[in-house]
């Protein structure tokens, strides 16, 4: 039976499925997609923009899961941040080796655009009211850092030039802005 | 230049959202590795990540995860990296499962199928422990699970199991594991094209001796069918597969979909 493992607690139950994965079990791995999937998606086409490129990369980042599940540690964190975390950097890698083969001057406008896009983007698509309320409760500086770098995939350098701040102070701003967006979010 | 080099440590917020590159990530990779502080502010600020995530979560279009878990059957996985990791695994099966349901570990696979496609003995042998997940949480069955997979694991490690991949010409793909000494073989396939409700793939040993059934394929979990034993094997044997009513029948009744040669 397709999936019978799945959607009854998404949280701890994620971390069973993915032992249950690490020891080649397919129905645990299909449960975990269908746990999964939908963070694994959302955040990769957040990033890519491109909904086929973005299927692409899902479906790899899923196998990536499959592959490498006996690396998942679970003292060292939850499944779904482990998850999310190979989805974010694969379509990341995906997003600069593109932009390393396109023009300097080309990316400088495709950033603006993108900040626009991304602005919007993540405004109609945060329906998760607490993590909306926890951004909003935010500085202006340390939300735009955020959400540029997570949801636009620009670098802390790329983002400190389209606001005009110096480096240091995005850094800060983001590990500021994630440190207090962790808090307001509380502990799981 | 290097005198005004910051502390690495504030790049940790950058650094969980994948906003640091080339040798900047570099750097912060080799600080990582012996700050320990860092590691565990990292972890706390993947948490809130995974929130982000979250918050952006949309379903994936039709056939995506499919897709995926199609692929996984063709795909190896990588080995624990530690002793410790096992022992964690071992843990995590717990009082539900059981310490003593054994996977065949990966290493040990690796080294009793020297001559298969490892890939694809690993995707066959972990089909074959796909049974577990049900076990795991029904340990009456784990049973009859773990016997069926213990002859499908003793085909794949038999000194001489070849094996061999055929494409159905409907589509999708058969694979065997067989082996001689053991006159038996191990089948399992991807792909092959939905039936409806009331037929079903029948697997057939043909050959001088007569067709003889050799059950029937299960339903398909993510486009894939879990490994069917086969014993008996004879001299001149091929394999067959036919459409059948629900059920099966004792001798085939439609133009096999494939049959597959197993002389060398």
């Amino acid at each position: 039976m397709p999936g019978s493992a799945a959607g009854q607690a998404p949280g701890a139950g994620l971390e069973a499925l993915l032992g249950g994965v690490a020891r080649g079990d397919h129905a645990a791995f299909e449960a975990v997609c269908a746990c999964a999937g939908s963070a694994v998606f959302g955040v990769v086409r957040g990033v890519l923009r491109d909904p086929f490129q973005a299927q692409e990369v899902a479906q790899e980042v899923l196998l990536e899961v499959w592959r490498c599940a006996s690396r998942f540690q679970p003292g060292r964190g939850s499944a779904m941040a482990w998850v999310t975390t190979i989805a974010h950097r694969r379509a990341i890698d995906r997003v600069r080796a593109e932009q390393r083969s396109a023009e300097r001057q080309l990316r400088a406008v495709s950033h603006v655009v993108a900040y626009d896009e991304v602005a919007e983007a993540v405004e109609a698509r945060l329906d998760r009211e607490r993590v909306r309320r926890c951004l909003g409760s935010l500085t202006e500086l340390q939300r735009e850092s955020v959400t540029l770098a997570y949801y636009g995939g620009l670098t802390f350098r790329e983002v400190a030039g389209l606001l005009g701040v110096p480096e240091g102070t995005v850094k800060t701003r983001m590990r500021d802005g994630l440190i207090r967006l962790r808090d307001c979010l509380g502990a799981e | 230049m290097r005198l005004r080099r910051p502390e690495p440590h504030t790049l940790a917020g950058a650094y969980a959202m994948d906003a640091v590159a080339g040798a900047d990530r570099a750097r912060f990779e080799r600080h990582l590795a012996r700050c320990q502080a860092c590691a565990l502010e990292l972890r706390g600020l993947r948490e809130a990540t995974a929130r982000l995530a979250g918050a952006v979560a949309a379903d994936p279009p039709a056939g995506l995860i499919e897709r995926a878990v199609a692929a996984a059957t063709r795909t190896r996985q990588l080995p624990p990296v530690t002793g410790q990791a096992a022992a964690r695994r071992t843990r995590r099966a717990g009082p539900a499962g059981g310490a003593g349901r054994a996977p065949v570990p990966g290493r040990a696979r690796r080294a009793l199928l020297p001559r298969l496609s490892l890939a694809l003995a690993a995707a066959l042998l972990a089909a074959a422990a796909a049974s577990g997940v049900v076990a795991l949480r029904a340990e009456h069955r784990l049973g009859q699970a773990e016997l069926r997979d213990q002859a499908i694991a003793q085909v794949l490690n038999a000194p001489d199991a070849v094996m061999l991949t055929a494409r159905v010409h409907s589509g999708g793909t058969v694979t065997v594991v067989m082996s001689r000494r053991d006159r038996s073989l191990v089948v399992t396939t991807a792909g092959l094209p939905p039936l409806t409700s009331a037929r079903c793939y029948q697997l057939w040993l043909m050959g001088p001796g007569g067709d003889r059934s050799a059950g029937m394929l299960p339903a398909p979990h993510g486009g894939m069918t879990s490994p069917v034993i086969a014993s008996g094997l004879a001299a001149g044997d091929w394999v067959g597969l036919t459409v059948e009513p629900e059920g099966g029948s004792p001798r085939p009744t439609s133009r096999p979909v494939l049959m597959l040669s197993l002389a060398a």
